[in-house]
């Protein structure tokens, strides 16, 4: 007999509508309709993610995988607190959590250096993917993350839940309606250098004596980075800004910002093709693209929750008729023809709740998710060439069809890292 | 939908300062170093292994093949391995291949693992003959390194040895050669060799192919069929 979950695997999946889109089926969910989740390395951050998962009514969450048996803990009582059940498995083997047939999708919420091998292996255990940003620890990643997903015909939803952000998209709607005019800079706010300095240290930390592995895995904490002596810190957030394990205040936030910038014009398929940085690593400092097209991109660290207050995360959209600036503050900034325009919107808070549904919604009916691979590729890529820049400190130009600086070719070294054994992407 | 009013933004205060790094720990000058400094360190036996790691990160931004010689001695150091071959695998020049294929018969575990994954990431088609022995070795991650690199490598000389592997293969170690097989494939239908790729997508359909292969493989047909792009 064929289950709906095979259906749901299979190639002919798109061809399908769902009951639930033909409003069949209302209120409860039986247990085997439910979209099943596992989760990978969930910290703060994945809670985050996890609380609008557990609160999806057709949507289930099933296994936790972590290297530290603190964390695994503390999932599995939350899932089973929420579920009333003791349902939650726990993993120490991200292979065991991917084995499982009943899985359709996991919650990918580690630190970035796992985020695209963890990304690629789950696709090819044929699962969907919800995964937190950074997606890519570097280009090389970000080009295997798209080609994995594309070739596995499987659905990844990059955390960058902003595009399902109605004030946000209300900015997208007013630059596509032509009310802006034509589009002439972008504006990628970036955290301030204070705490998200764009170069992250290459430096290590003082060895400490390592806990017992029942405690804490170190040899799988660091995955795919290159081994360094343990520290406490790192494993307690302190990973950031240490360049081995982390992209700076670049890719930290522009995996966010930039990405609003590409999804609102409508650039998911290109990048920038020259990137001037400016500035110091103390701040503030900024990073000057430009697109074929003449289009500005300015990544900026000194826009972050500026003058105009629309809070973290913000961009800001220039045409030739004007401008409209939004962030995670959900009011809208603009230019005074634009005011009229504006209508009141939902939270900004409720991208993320947004986001987590459309993945939920979207395994149902095998379309793709707004933050899916290629684009998230697309975006860290920029990303990506806007840090190599700011460690090169010069003006580079980039060739996107060849993947390749043109004028810099330390810069092309920089395109890829390798992976500590026997990791690959 | 009425607005709900948002808490005001608080201006991002300095969060506590991590640890700082032992002098001893600190990159320095090395970041500035030219190749023949970085290979003065790796060449040292009393550099520090810190050092060491940064004139190999150094090394990968160069690009030197003057280095390859000092980096190829590293590839077996299970700390300094992954930084020796993130400075091979930025050097174009052909005897940082002939390092790495050097590697194959010396090193065992994980760090010959290393070694093949970075000669599928340098497309080492030279090294394709001992991949195609090491799939089917007793090391069943030494044998999925071999398999993706042999996808990496690709070609139709790569797609006979994974077809053949495959009847000889089973569980992950199976999956490997398949998942190897679509890259072959994609890469085939790059080359515009449409017939060979659609025969391979056709192999990759039978029962008996690990299922995300086997769905991956009728969804390149589908694609490949329904292309719109497609000369008819």
């Amino acid at each position: 007999m064929t289950t709906r979950r095979q259906i749901l695997q299979s190639a002919i999946a798109p061809l399908i509508v769902p009951s639930v889109v033909l409003g069949q089926r209302a209120g409860a969910v039986a247990p085997s309709d439910k979209i099943v989740f596992g989760g990978i390395g969930i910290g703060a951050r994945g809670a985050h993610d996890l609380s609008k998962l557990l609160n999806i009514h057709d949507a289930r969450f099933v296994a936790i995988c972590d290297v530290r048996n603190e964390r695994r803990e503390t999932i599995k009582s939350t899932v089973d607190q929420k579920y009333g059940d003791h349902g939650c498995r726990m993993y120490d083997d991200q292979y065991e959590l991917l084995a499982r047939q009943d899985i359709d999708a996991v919650l990918i919420a580690t630190g970035d250096r796992w985020h695209t091998p963890l990304s690629i292996i789950a696709a090819q255990h044929g699962k969907d993917v919800y995964c937190e940003k950074p997606c890519s620890m570097s280009m090389e990643e970000s080009w295997a993350l798209a080609d994995a997903f594309r070739r596995y015909n499987r659905l990844y939803q990059a955390g960058c839940q902003r595009r399902n952000g109605a004030n946000f998209a209300l900015c997208k709607e007013l630059l596509k309606s032509g009310a802006l005019g034509k589009l002439k800079t972008l504006y990628a706010n970036v955290g301030p250098s204070v705490n998200w300095p764009p170069l992250p240290s290459r430096d290590w930390l003082a060895a400490e004596e390592l806990p017992p592995r029942t405690v804490l895995d170190w040899d799988r904490w660091l995955g795919p980075a290159p081994w360094r002596p343990y520290h406490s810190s790192y494993v307690s957030g302190g990973w950031r800004n240490f360049y081995d394990f982390h992209g700076g205040g670049i890719l930290e936030w522009g995996s966010h910002t930039v990405d609003l910038c590409h999804w609102a014009a409508e650039l998911d398929d290109t990048q920038p093709v020259e990137y001037e940085p400016v500035g110091t690593n103390v701040g503030p400092y900024r990073v000057n693209c430009k697109y074929a097209n003449g289009v500005t991109l300015v990544m900026r660290d000194d826009g972050w929750d500026g003058s105009l207050k629309t809070g973290s995360c913000s961009f800001r959209i220039e045409g030739d008729k004007g401008w409209v600036e939004t962030g995670d503050a959900t009011k809208i900034e603009c230019s005074d023809n634009i005011k009229p325009l504006l209508r009141p919107t939902e939270s900004a808070a409720l991208a993320l709740e947004n986001h987590v549904k459309e993945l939920v919604r979207c395994i149902r009916t095998r379309q793709s998710p707004s933050a899916s691979a290629a684009a998230a590729a697309n975006s860290h890529v920029t990303c990506h060439a806007a840090f190599i820049a700011y460690q090169r400190g010069k003006t580079l130009t980039w060739d996107p069809a060849r993947r390749e600086f043109t004028n810099d070719e330390i810069a092309n070294h920089m395109r890829s890292r390798a992976l500590r054994e026997p990791w690959r992407v | 939908m009425p607005q709900t009013v948002p808490p005001a933004p608080v201006p991002q205060a300095a969060k506590p300062k991590p640890p700082a790094p032992p002098p001893e720990f600190q990159e320095g000058g090395i970041s500035k170093m030219d190749a023949a400094a970085l290979v003065r360190i790796l060449d040292d036996g009393h550099s520090p292994e810190f050092q060491k790691a940064k004139a190999c990160q150094r090394i990968g931004e160069l690009a030197s093949k003057e280095a390859v010689p000092a980096l190829s001695r590293l590839l077996g150091d299970p700390h300094l391995s992954v930084y020796a071959r993130h400075g091979l695998e930025a050097i174009v020049d052909s005897s940082a291949d002939d390092a790495l294929r050097a590697a194959l018969s010396s090193l065992k575990g994980e760090a010959l693992i290393g070694i093949i994954n970075s000669i599928g990431k340098r497309r080492d088609a030279k090294a394709a003959p001992a991949l195609a022995r090491m799939i089917l070795g007793t090391d069943a991650g030494v044998a999925r390194a071999a398999a993706a690199a042999l996808g990496s490598i690709g070609g139709e000389a790569s797609v006979r040895d994974l077809q053949a592997a495959f009847a000889k293969t089973n569980g992950a170690t199976k999956m490997a050669v398949a998942d190897a097989s679509l890259v072959c494939a994609e890469r085939l239908l790059a080359e515009g060799k449409r017939d060979q790729a659609l025969a391979l997508y056709g192999s990759l359909s039978t029962p008996g192919v690990p299922k995300p292969v086997r769905l991956a493989a009728m969804q390149g047909i589908i694609r490949e069929e329904t292309s719109v792009s497609r000369p008819r």
